[in-house]
């Protein structure tokens, strides 16, 4: 599917894993909707094992994951902008993002790209990038976490 | 908590998801581990009355700020140089008249000295302002004369200043809105007759302006500020090129004005004529004051201010002086409402039906309205430092809705206006009492300053040294000066209430400094389990529901739990204890009969009697005292509930070994009394047999 032109995406969902990458995508994903002020979602996504039920009572008793989402809004608010903040429970983190992103027909989705210094260092593309990619029915960014000595915004 | 537990199907089969609810994210944010920073919501109102006060002063004062929106606070130097600067500025424009005024009583070719008497204030000028830019660069924080004299003198030396400067700060604010007033009267005469209505009017609007924040009053009060400048300016250039020139026009002269004198010219009346003109230094130290007001690099704008400030006060001051003398301007006789000498100079050069005349005097009006926009800016700021080290109340160092520290703001207007009205909106009256302070903090500030380079030795040293020991001395002079010849006018007030200011800031040190000593732990101390046993005593006035749910408090606290009713009608009590023992079973119940009615004294009475009969080789128990309270629905019936609650909470207050715990019950769960079970402990709600 081809893009379309920054200005007319109206509903942005934002995937956030609390690493590095989240501030750079929350100041872009801020700014990419400023002009058309586009509503913007932000979801992180616990994952939870299958030795545990689904609706366990894990991300709510966990201050990281609220503090995820938290620093998000933080973030927008400073900018001016602001997002809903979505707190999911899943086994699966590509096929939550990707279902939340359906269910609330966002144009563009937006996730990060974390980048790995062991082993010579790369990007740590994982299961969930390429999931979001193949799976997601809208525009799909990547924002890659900045490589070590990369000047970075 | 799980957002009601359904789990969402996914496109695929097995991708399910639950959505988990966030409920403290409209109140709170995670900010750190542990660590949770509220939102705004979290301080709205929850009550109407609550929400409309807070509508009105959010219509007033605007929306609250938070802590992440001062950087946004800080001022650029254009907005500075009005707010910190239009005290200093403004002094322009009454204090050639206060030389003139002096020199006049010696005949019109003392009048001459005018400008020499200028000239020997701009230099003094010069060298405080390069002393303050100094103060900018070394004490970053603030604080101005106070800290410099606190960190290079001695505390006592701090206060000193401190003092001065605070009564400096309300003199600014009485002196200049007085001035002010007087501006009106050069055009408008009537304004007279309400310049205490006007000076209550000018001030409640600068204190409102403040209350709105720092930046927000920058932007209201910046215009004046630049308008005046701008027409002095030009008041000035067309002045000196008519003199130039040799087109200098006959001034009318005023019914009101002056007659010279016969007076001999002598060295005193000069000295007071420099003291007269010297209130033109002050408010330069406010930007020393504020630095932490700037936008960052702070030392660096702030003391670049401080050199701009200078240089417009010193050149229109002493280009009003020469254009005053050259066209014979003299002023006004005191409270004849007669015109100013700078609504003469500014007639002089912009033509009495000027357009520019009319704006020129409202703008000065303005401008001297907010030179006491200055002191609004810098007392709260100094109050808040001497509130952080203890000496004022603690409340001055909070800052309000909109970053402001309004307790600072609102006492200063109130001692201000107060002022204003006890000496009925005269300037004259007023003035005496206000360069002394200003002298005292320069001369303290410059002789700091001196020990500050001694002690730092950094590179310059010495040269930054002679030019604050020079300062000092001059500043030193011109305090004697001020302060001998104005002795007698007021000056001797203000010497008596520096140092009264002093002990009182030196009272409320010891007084926190006490309260501190009493409530620390000490380093080495852990805190162990509470050893001492509990007793719980409920005052009743009857068996209610709110009686009732107090018990159970009280129950919940310590197994020793007795009800005590105090009565002066034996046949209610019966009633009571009748009913006591068939629904409270296991708590007992102690009737307290008292002849005399009083209620409060009979129940202290017998929790010393419970005291006494404590066995005295065991630690003297807690004692609970659990209030039962009514709470009322609607805020116009607490005068009919409570007030016997209230009296025994204040007769507790102080006493030992005694905690006063309040159990107010609201009448929201009527259906728990209703269940007989839930009123014995021992019974569980499920087996109430309903």
């Amino acid at each position: 599917m081809a893009d379309k032109p920054v200005a007319l995406y109206s509903r942005v969902v934002v995937a956030l894993n609390g690493g590095p990458c989240d501030d750079r995508i929350v100041r872009l994903v801020v700014e990419t909707a400023r002009p058309t002020k586009a509503e913007i979602v932000a979801i992180h996504v616990v994952e939870i094992d299958w030795t545990l039920p689904l609706d366990a009572n894990v991300a709510d008793r966990s201050e990281s994951a609220q503090r995820v989402l938290d620093s998000a809004e933080g973030i927008a608010e400073r900018l001016r902008g602001t997002l809903e903040p979505v707190l999911v429970q899943a086994r699966d983190v590509g096929a939550a993002i990707v279902d939340e992103a359906v269910e609330r027909g966002a144009d563009l989705l937006i996730v990060g790209l974390p980048y790995r210094k062991r082993f010579g260092g790369d990007f740590a593309i994982g299961r969930t990038v390429p999931y979001v990619l193949k799976n997601a029915p809208c525009a799909v960014w990547v924002v890659r976490e900045p490589m070590p000595g990369e000047i970075h915004a | 908590m799980i957002g009601g537990r359904r789990p969402l199907q996914g496109r695929k089969i097995g991708d399910r998801r639950v959505r988990v609810d966030r409920p403290h994210s409209p109140y709170f944010r995670y900010t750190g581990a542990g660590m949770l920073t509220a939102k705004e919501a979290a301080t709205a109102p929850r009550t109407g009355v609550a929400l409309v006060w807070s509508n009105l002063r959010r219509s007033l004062f605007g929306r609250p700020l938070s802590n992440e929106d001062e950087a946004e606070e800080r001022l650029p130097k254009k907005l500075a140089l009005p707010i910190f600067s239009s005290d200093a500025i403004s002094s322009s424009a009454y204090a050639t008249e206060e030389i003139l005024r002096v020199l006049v009583v010696a005949g019109a070719a003392a009048l001459t000295l005018s400008i020499e008497v200028a000239i020997a204030i701009a230099i003094l000028l010069t060298v405080v302002s390069i002393s303050y830019r100094q103060v900018c660069r070394a004490y970053p924080s603030g604080g101005g004369a106070y800290v410099v004299a606190r960190e290079n003198l001695s505390q006592t030396a701090g206060l000193v200043a401190a003092g001065a400067l605070l009564i400096d700060y309300v003199m600014t604010v009485a002196v200049s809105t007085a001035s002010a007033i007087q501006q009106i009267q050069s055009i408008i005469p009537a304004a007279y007759d309400y310049r205490i209505e006007i000076a209550f009017v000018s001030i409640a609007l600068i204190t409102i302006g403040n209350l709105r924040g720092l930046r927000e009053s920058g932007n209201i009060f910046a215009f004046p500020t630049y308008l005046f400048v701008a027409l002095a300016i030009g008041i000035v250039v067309i002045g000196l090129s008519r003199i130039v020139t040799g087109t200098v026009p006959v001034v009318p002269p005023q019914p009101e004005v002056v007659r010279p004198g016969v007076e001999v010219l002598t060295i005193f009346l000069l000295l007071k004529a420099f003291a007269g003109g010297s209130v033109a230094l002050t408010g330069v130290e406010a930007i020393a004051n504020g630095v932490p007001a700037f936008k960052p690099p702070e030392a660096k704008n702030a003391a670049n201010t401080m050199v701009t400030m200078a240089f417009l006060l010193g050149a229109i001051f002493i280009g009003v002086t020469v254009i005053a003398h050259a066209f014979a301007i003299l002023p006004s006789e005191d409270n004849s409402g007669g015109p100013t000498v700078i609504a003469l100079v500014a007639q002089s050069a912009y033509g009495q039906a000027s357009p520019l005349f009319y704006i020129f005097q409202g703008a000065t009006a303005l401008i001297l309205f907010l030179a006491a926009n200055t002191s609004f800016n810098a007392f709260p700021r100094l109050a808040a430092i001497l509130a952080q080290d203890g000496f004022m109340p603690s409340q001055f160092a909070f800052r309000g809705d909109r970053l402001a520290f309004s307790w600072g703001i609102v006492l200063l207007a109130a001692i201000a206006f107060g002022l204003l009205f006890a000496f009925n909106g005269d300037t004259h009256a007023l003035i005496p009492l206000y360069s002394v302070g200003v002298f005292v903090c320069f001369t303290l500030s410059q002789t700091g300053m001196v020990r500050h380079w001694l002690a730092v030795r950094e590179p310059g040293w010495w040269w930054r040294a002679i030019v604050n020991a020079f300062g000092g001395l001059l500043t030193l002079v011109v305090l004697l000066v001020v302060a001998s010849v104005k002795f007698r006018d007021g000056a001797w007030l203000v010497l008596v209430l520096i140092p009264l200011l002093v002990l009182l800031f030196q009272f409320i040190h010891r007084q926190y400094a006490t309260s501190r000593r009493q409530l620390a732990l000490r380093p080495d101390q852990v805190v162990a389990a509470p050893h001492r046993e509990e007793r719980v005593v409920v005052p009743i006035n009857g068996l209610s529901r709110a009686v009732v749910q107090a018990v159970n408090v009280g129950r919940s606290i310590s197994p020793d739990v007795r009800a005590v009713l105090v009565v002066d009608d034996h046949a209610y009590a019966e009633q009571v204890r009748d009913e006591w023992a068939r629904q409270v079973p296991g708590i007992s119940l102690v009737v307290v009969e008292s002849p005399y009615r009083a209620l409060t004294g009979p129940f202290l009475a017998y929790l010393d009697v419970l005291d006494q009969a404590w066995t005295p080789d065991k630690d003297a128990p807690i004692t609970f005292v659990v209030i039962p309270e009514y709470v009322p629905r609607h805020w116009w019936e607490r005068i009919l509930y409570n007030q016997s609650t209230s009296q025994l909470r204040r007769a507790l207050l102080g006493r030992p070994n005694t905690v006063i715990t309040n159990v107010p019950y609201r009448g929201e769960e009527p259906a728990v009394f209703e269940r007989r079970g839930r009123l014995d402990p021992h019974t569980p709600p499920d087996s109430s047999g309903d």
